[in-house]
C-alpha cells in the first residue's frame, strides 16, 4: 500500500431500483442481467452517469447461472455507463448488496477510487436449473473419453431414466438440511416470538411502505420496469385480522410463521452510487449520507445451534464498540425482515441480559430500540426480498431518510444464509 | 383513400397462405398503381412475454424500453394485410427487401400502449426493376415515436432512369470487425416464432429452395436487430438507423460484425466471416 493516509469520507449519493415483484409474476421472463441493467440505467439517468467512467462496480446475485460468472461486468457493458468501468461480482447470500456497498466504500475511503456503484439482483423466476448431478458426472466422464464409440457405450451403460430429473435450487442450508424458514421456526420458538407480534411487525411494514409510495417518497429511487410501477408484494389493504387468518407455513401446525410474516420468493434489482464529496460536487450531485463503518459476523448454527439468522446480533455490538456508540444512538434502524420472527428475535436478543452476558460477553444488555424508528418506510416483508437486491434498497432508503432529517445516524442490519450478519452505519 | 382500421392484430400465418395463393393471380386482375390504403391498429398494450422472447432471439437486454426493430414485429401483420390485399399490384412473395430505415424520436417504454399504421408509397424505378416504400408508423397517443421505411424491389425490367440514391459514401468494407457470430440453422424458425414472419424462405431449406434460395436464409430484420442489440448502449434516445440488405445470409452461417464510431453515430456492417462479402451495411445517426 502507498503512503498511509487517513481514510476519506464516503458519501451515498443515491440509489435506484426497479419495483420488486413476487416470483413468476411480471418479471417471469426477465433475467438477472436484464433487471440489473434496468436498475443501473435508471441510476445513470437520475445522476447523469451516461458515458461516465465509474471507479468500480460491485454487484452480484445469489441465484445465478454458471454463464453469469461475470454478471456485473456484463451489466456495465450493456448499460449506459462507460464501458471503461471495471466491475466484479460479489457473493454473500442475502448480504450481497450491502457487502458490495462495503467493498466499494472501502475502496473510496482508501483513495483507490473516487466513485463506485454497488448493487445486486435476483430472480427466482428465471433461476438456474441444473442437470441431475449423477447425469452431470457421467457426461463429464464421457467428455474425458476420446474414442466416440467408447463415449456412446459409457453413456448408454451408465445412464438411468431417473437422471432426467433436473435439480432445482432450493432454499436449504447444506449442513443442516433445513430450509431458512425451518431454521427460523426454531429461533421463533426459542425466543417465544408470538404470532401476534410477527403479524404486527408485518402489518407495520406494509403500512409504512404503502404510505411511502402514497407520498411519492419512493419516486426518485425506483424506475418503473415492464409496466410495474410499485412493489408487487405490497398489500396496502391488509389488516391484522386478515393476517391472523393465515395458516402457518413453518414450524408445524402450531407454528407462528405464515406466508405473510415470511418474505416471499421475489424478483428485482437495485444499485447505489457512492463517491467522495469532491467527485459528487464536481458533477452537481447530492451528498445524502456518509457510509461510516461496517461489520460482518458469522455464527455456528450447526454444532453450537445458534440461530441461523441471528448473526447480526453479534456484529452490531462489535460495530457499536468500535464507533463508541450505544444501540440507542440511532435515529433510524433498517433491519432486514427476512422473517418477522428473525427481526423480533434479533431485537429480543439485544434486550436479554443473559444472552448479552453469556454469548456477547457484555456486562449490560444492549437494550431496546424505539420501535417508531424501525423500518419507517417499510421493510422486506412488504417490499419483498430479491436476495442480493435488498442491500441496495436499504442503503438508498436510509441515506434519503438521513438527508431529509438533516443530521442523524442510521443502523443497517442484514442476516444472510450460512449464519452470517452484515451491518453498517450511515451518518449525516 | 380507403382505410382499414383494425381492433386487433391479424394473424400473420393465414396472410402468408393468402400470399402464397396470391402468387398466381388471374391475368389482368392486378392493379398497376400502389393502393392509397392505410391499415391501422388502434392502441394496444405491448405483449411483454413476446418482447422478452424477441430479446432472447436477438440478444437484446430486457431493459424495459422497446428495441427499434420490435416496432416492425408489431406492424408486420398490418404490412402483410396491406400487401396481400386486393388492390396491391405485386405478389408479396418474391419481393426483395433492399433497404430499411427507422427514425425513432425517443425511447419508448414497454408499458406505453402503441397505435400502429402502415401505408405504401412512391413506386419508382430501380436498376433491377421497380421499388416502393412501406411506411410503418407507431404512435403513443398522437405522438409519432417510430417511423420505419422498408424499401422493396420487384424484380423486372431494368430501369435506367433509376436515380442513384445513396448520397453518403461510406467504405463499409474498411470497418474493423469486432465480433463473430455463429448463426444456427434454425435461426429462421426461431425468429419466425417471435416475429410472426413465417415467410417460407426463412423456415426450412426445402421451402427456401422452392423460392430459389439454396438454403433457408436469415431474416434481414433479425440481422438488423442483432446488430442494434450489439450497439444498443451507444444509441441516443432519438436516432435514425438505415440499413441496406446486400446479400442473404444462408443458414447456418458465421458472420463478422464490423463497426466504427463516427462523429454523430456509428457505421456498421454484417459480413460473411470467411469471404468478407457484405450481408447488411448500416448507419446510425443521432436525430
Amino acid at each position: 500500500m502507498a503512503a498511509s493516509k487517513a481514510p476519506r469520507p464516503v458519501w451515498v449519493i443515491g440509489g435506484n431500483r426497479i419495483p420488486f415483484v413476487r416470483s413468476n409474476a411480471q418479471y417471469a421472463h426477465a433475467s438477472n442481467q436484464d433487471m440489473f441493467t434496468a436498475a443501473v440505467d435508471g441510476l445513470a439517468d437520475r445522476y447523469g452517469l451516461a458515458g461516465e467512467r465509474i471507479g468500480d462496480f460491485a454487484g452480484g446475485a445469489v441465484l445465478k447461472f454458471a454463464r453469469e460468472l461475470n454478471l456485473s461486468r456484463e451489466v456495465v457493458l450493456g448499460s449506459k455507463l462507460a464501458p471503461e468501468t471495471p466491475a466484479f461480482d460479489v457473493g454473500q447470500a442475502c448480504g450481497t448488496g450491502l457487502e458490495a456497498a462495503i467493498l466499494i466504500a472501502n475502496k473510496i475511503a482508501l483513495g483507490q477510487i473516487d466513485s463506485g456503484i454497488a448493487g445486486g439482483t435476483d430472480t427466482t423466476s428465471d433461476a438456474p436449473i441444473e442437470l441431475n448431478e449423477d447425469l452431470r458426472q457421467i457426461l463429464m466422464d464421457v467428455n474425458r473419453i476420446k474414442d466416440p464409440k467408447k463415449q456412446a457405450l459409457t453413456l448408454l451403460t451408465k445412464f438411468r431414466p431417473g437422471m432426467i430429473k433436473p435439480e432445482i435450487p432450493v432454499n436449504r442450508e447444506a449442513r443442516t438440511g433445513l430450509s431458512m424458514g425451518e431454521h427460523t421456526a426454531i429461533t421463533a420458538k426459542e425466543w417465544n416470538i408470538t404470532r401476534e407480534a410477527q403479524d404486527e411487525l408485518t402489518y407495520n411494514s406494509h403500512q409504512n411502505l404503502a404510505k411511502a409510495w402514497d407520498e411519492g417518497w419512493q419516486d426518485d429511487m425506483v424506475t418503473p420496469y415492464l409496466g410495474v410501477e410499485i412493489d408487487g408484494n405490497l398489500r396496502a389493504d391488509t389488516s391484522l385480522e386478515k393476517l391472523a387468518k393465515l395458516k402457518p407455513v413453518f414450524g408445524g401446525k402450531d407454528g407462528t410463521m405464515t406466508a405473510a410474516n415470511s418474505t416471499p420468493l421475489s424478483d428485482g434489482a437495485s444499485a447505489v452510487l457512492l463517491g467522495t464529496e469532491e467527485w459528487a460536487k464536481e458533477r452537481g450531485l447530492p451528498l445524502r449520507a456518509r457510509f461510516v463503518d461496517a461489520e460482518t459476523s458469522a455464527v455456528d448454527y450447526i454444532v453450537k445451534q445458534e440461530g441461523l439468522l441471528l448473526a447480526p446480533v453479534y456484529a452490531v455490538p462489535r460495530l457499536l464498540e468500535r464507533n463508541k456508540l450505544t444501540l440507542q444512538d440511532f435515529d433510524f434502524y433498517e433491519i432486514h425482515e427476512a422473517f418477522a420472527a428473525q427481526t423480533l428475535a434479533t431485537l429480543k436478543a439485544w434486550e436479554d441480559p443473559a444472552f448479552c452476558k453469556n454469548r456477547l460477553g457484555l456486562d449490560e444488555p444492549l437494550g431496546s430500540i424505539d420501535r417508531a424508528k424501525l423500518n419507517v418506510k417499510g421493510g422486506s416483508l412488504a417490499a419483498a426480498h430479491p436476495f442480493a437486491a435488498t442491500g441496495g434498497r436499504i442503503v438508498a432508503n436510509l441515506a434519503k431518510l438521513l438527508e431529509e432529517k438533516g443530521s442523524g445516524r442510521g443502523l443497517i442490519s442484514i442476516c444472510a444464509a450460512g449464519g452470517q450478519g452484515i451491518v453498517a452505519i450511515l451518518e449525516r | 383513400m380507403s382505410n382499414v382500421e383494425l381492433k386487433s392484430a391479424p394473424g400473420a400465418g393465414g396472410l402468408y397462405l393468402k400470399a402464397a395463393i396470391g402468387m398466381t393471380p388471374l391475368a389482368g386482375t392486378r392493379k398497376k398503381e400502389l393502393p392509397d390504403t392505410v391499415v391501422s391498429l388502434e392502441a394496444q398494450p405491448v405483449d411483454l412475454d413476446r418482447l422478452a422472447a424477441f430479446g432472447r432471439v436477438t440478444e437484446h437486454t430486457l431493459t424495459g424500453s422497446l428495441p427499434p426493430i420490435f416496432f416492425n414485429v408489431l406492424s408486420m401483420p398490418l404490412q402483410l394485410k396491406l400487401m396481400t390485399g386486393d388492390g396491391f399490384p405485386f405478389p408479396v412473395i418474391g419481393l426483395v427487401h433492399v433497404n430499411n430505415k427507422i427514425e425513432q424520436t425517443r425511447k419508448v417504454d414497454a408499458a406505453e400502449p402503441l397505435g400502429l399504421s402502415v401505408r405504401v408509397q412512391d413506386l419508382r424505378p430501380h436498376p433491377k426493376g421497380r421499388q416502393f416504400d412501406v411506411i410503418s408508423e407507431a404512435r403513443v397517443g398522437d405522438e409519432l415515436v417510430s417511423k420505419a421505411t422498408s424499401t422493396y424491389l420487384r424484380i423486372g425490367k431494368p430501369s435506367e432512369e433509376a436515380a442513384a440514391e445513396k448520397t453518403e459514401e461510406i467504405d463499409f468494407s474498411a470497418l474493423p470487425q469486432i465480433a463473430t457470430w455463429s448463426l444456427p440453422g434454425d435461426l429462421g424458425r426461431r425468429y419466425a416464432s417471435v416475429s410472426g414472419d413465417r415467410n417460407p424462405i426463412h423456415m426450412h431449406d426445402l421451402t427456401a429452395k422452392a423460392f430459389g434460395f439454396p438454403k433457408a436464409i436469415a431474416h434481414g430484420m433479425w440481422t438488423k436487430a442483432r446488430a442494434l442489440a450489439a450497439i444498443d448502449n451507444k444509441l441516443p434516445d432519438a436516432f435514425t438507423v438505415d440499413v441496406a440488405f446486400k446479400r442473404p445470409i444462408l443458414l447456418p452461417s458465421k458472420v463478422g460484425f464490423h463497426v466504427a464510431e463516427v462523429d454523430d453515430g456509428l457505421n456498421f456492417s454484417v459480413r460473411n466471416a470467411k469471404k468478407g462479402t457484405p450481408h447488411v451495411d448500416g448507419t446510425t445517426r443521432a436525430a
